[in-house]
């Protein structure tokens, strides 16, 4: 399979006053064009700094972060802006729609800052919806929404700008364990049936039975790299 | 992005609309201050073109002239008749200035008698406006004089009485006889004290016959200043065909000091304008600064998601720049509102209203605005929006998005 993004012995630390707290320790990783990876491990373990370098959230201190063949670790802040918004889609883990947008408005602000003109960002917006089953929750704000509902509309505005990799920091940790796994259960079939490659932190086992990869870290590295058949 | 800063602005209702109200007031005050500001301009304007003319004619050098004789228009009436040819939509006055000393029951004063002989238009003007007392002496009238109330005051005379005037050194009789027929009040004082009004014929009898010091002209349909620009052309055709040794001067240079204090009422009204946007302006970065600390983690997601630098620091400027448009349009309504009725015609409130009298402004006032002082305002409207911005723009523009993501206030 293409690999479409891979680090190379990468470390981060933090520095808060005096302690420094080492949140990668060397870590490589290739991730592959059509995976449905998850990235588990205990909290501390240095899931979400991966994820945000991978994500061109954040730098690394030492080492190397790919996209295809362009090393994206030394680009600008307006360069990794540029790329996050044309290249990955982002799932948060507090689901951070903007509240005053409504669902239709919240999925189509990516494709608004791209620049899409309204028609078509709305089109493809509700697109996305429907594809995530909230289509006749266009016009709510996230305030009228259950906490499931927000994520998935979360989920609709990483997928309707079409990136090459959505990146999902612990999507299902404020949802209760039915609600998160009939999420974990759309980003599959979006996997499975339209080839949306995704990569998602995770520390609940149950939802690791969904992915067909398996990152573990521990402490700053990865301690397991398992390739699973999907449930 | 409008449609969100225009909700993010709307969060807050309370402070946004203290905010924006603020704008508002500022804007109606500075909409208020310049209709006053040009009511008062227009009142002086009209003042100063009445007495002095929009042109006045002259010999050439009369400034520099030391003796009574040099700085007269001896062919005045072949003048007079140039000068109707070229401006035939100018009313016009003729006047012959004579300094002299004027003494009634036993007292005296140095004054200045005005021969003078008005269109009819003028000459009903004049009466309007400054005769309280009496008739005007017509106009081959050798005998009646109409005298400031404060001179005639001063001289303890009455209509009816007889005052005597010596105008030594003039080309006429240089003295004469005149029965008191109307009293005046120019509205300043000083004026009131010095003056004293003849007909032309009489003063030519006293000082210089045939001649004048002056013509005055006024042109009826330009009673605004912002209107005064036309009189150049007038000014220019007169000159042309009169030939140099005639000056035609403007009112600005006849009265210049008065032109300059004109000039400057607009600039002095900006400056009072800013400090008030100024003002306002700490409210509205106060404003926009609390939304952005309430809002940093949303920031961080908006710029995780792929908003750059430039798209982070418009949105908190096209807020910023919502909140302050619409206080200023309702400001601006209700200034329009108010200088729409102003515009009418006002007076101010005694004893206001004489003490502007006495400084040469007319008892009833028209308030107007111009486009330029509009055009102000929306600068100043804008200028607060964006520079009230700025430095919460630039700290919204500098927050990195994983940190603002994290942040809790």
């Amino acid at each position: 399979m293409k690999t479409i993004l891979k680090t190379r012995d990468i470390h981060k630390t933090y520095r808060t006053g005096e302690v420094e707290t080492h949140a990668l320790r060397g870590v490589d990783l290739e991730i592959h064009a059509g995976e449905f990876t998850a990235i588990a491990g205990p909290s501390g373990s240095g899931k979400s700094t991966l994820l945000h370098i991978l994500g061109g959230l954040d730098r690394p201190n030492q080492g190397e972060v790919w996209l295809g063949e362009a090393r994206i670790d030394s680009l600008s802040f307006t360069e990794l802006a540029k790329l996050r918004l044309t290249h990955f889609g982002f799932v948060f883990q507090a689901y951070n729609l903007i509240p005053v947008l409504t669902a239709l408005e919240n999925a189509a602000f990516v494709l608004e800052l791209q620049g899409m003109p309204r028609r078509e960002r709305e089109a493809k917006a509700l697109e996305a919806l429907a594809i995530l089953g909230i289509a006749e929750l266009t016009g709510r704000r996230p305030n009228q929404l259950s906490g499931g509902q927000q994520q998935r509309v979360a989920v609709a505005r990483a997928l309707a700008a079409n990136p090459r990799l959505i990146l999902a920091d612990e999507p299902t940790a404020n949802l209760d364990s039915k609600t998160g796994l009939a999420l974990i259960e759309h980003m599959q079939r979006l996997n499975s049936e339209d080839g949306v490659t995704f990569l998602f932190s995770t520390h609940d086992p149950r939802l690791l039975e969904h992915v067909t990869r398996t990152v573990y870290l521990e402490d700053g590295k990865i301690v397991k790299d398992s390739v699973l058949q999907a449930a | 992005m409008f449609a969100l800063a225009w909700r993010n602005i709307w969060r807050k209702r309370g402070r946004s609309l203290m905010t924006a109200g603020a704008i508002a007031l500022v804007v109606l005050i500075t909409f208020l201050f310049f209709g006053l500001g040009t009511a008062v301009d227009n009142g002086l304007y009209q003042r100063l073109t009445e007495r002095a003319g929009h042109l006045q004619v002259h010999v050439t050098g009369y400034r520099d002239v030391r003796e009574f004789a040099d700085g007269l228009i001896y062919n005045a009436a072949a003048v007079q008749h140039q000068i109707q040819a070229t401006l035939p939509e100018a009313e016009w006055v003729a006047a012959l200035d004579v300094p002299g000393l004027l003494e009634g029951d036993g007292r005296s004063r140095g004054i200045v008698l005005s021969g003078m002989a008005h269109s009819p238009a003028l000459r009903a003007q004049f009466s309007d406006t400054h005769l309280v007392a009496g008739t005007l002496p017509e106009l081959n009238d050798l005998q009646g004089i109409a005298l400031g109330s404060r001179l005639a005051r001063a001289l303890r005379v009455e209509l009816g009485d007889t005052v005597y005037l010596y105008a030594p050194g003039t080309l006429g009789f240089g003295a004469a006889a005149y029965t008191v027929v109307g009293l005046l009040d120019y509205g300043e004082a000083s004026l009131d004290a010095r003056s004293a009004f003849v007909s032309l014929a009489a003063a030519q009898e006293l000082a210089a016959p045939d001649a004048v010091s002056r013509f005055g002209l006024q042109f009826p349909h330009i009673t605004r200043l912002i209107d005064d620009a036309r009189i150049l052309a007038y000014q220019e055709a007169l000159s042309a065909a009169l030939g140099p040794a005639y000056t035609v001067e403007t009112w600005r240079q006849v009265e210049p000091a008065m032109a300059a204090t004109i000039e400057l009422t607009e600039p002095m009204m900006a400056v009072f304008a800013a400090i008030f946007f100024v003002l306002a302006g700490l409210l509205v970065t106060n404003t926009i600064y609390l939304s952005l600390i309430e809002r940093i983690r949303e920031f961080g997601v908006i710029m995780a998601l792929g908003a750059n630098r430039r798209q982070v620091i418009g949105m908190v400027l096209t807020e910023s720049l919502l909140l302050c448009l619409a206080g200023a349009a309702v400001g601006a309504a209700f200034g329009g509102i108010s200088l729409a009725f102003m515009a009418q015609g006002f007076s101010f409130p005694e004893p206001l209203a004489s003490a502007y009298a006495e400084l040469g402004l007319p008892r009833v006032f028209y308030a107007g605005i111009s486009l330029s002082q509009v055009l102000t305002v929306l600068v100043f409207t804008l200028a607060t929006a964006i520079l009230a911005a700025l430095i919460p723009a630039r700290a919204a523009g500098k927050l990195e998005p994983v940190e603002a993501m994290r942040f809790t206030a």
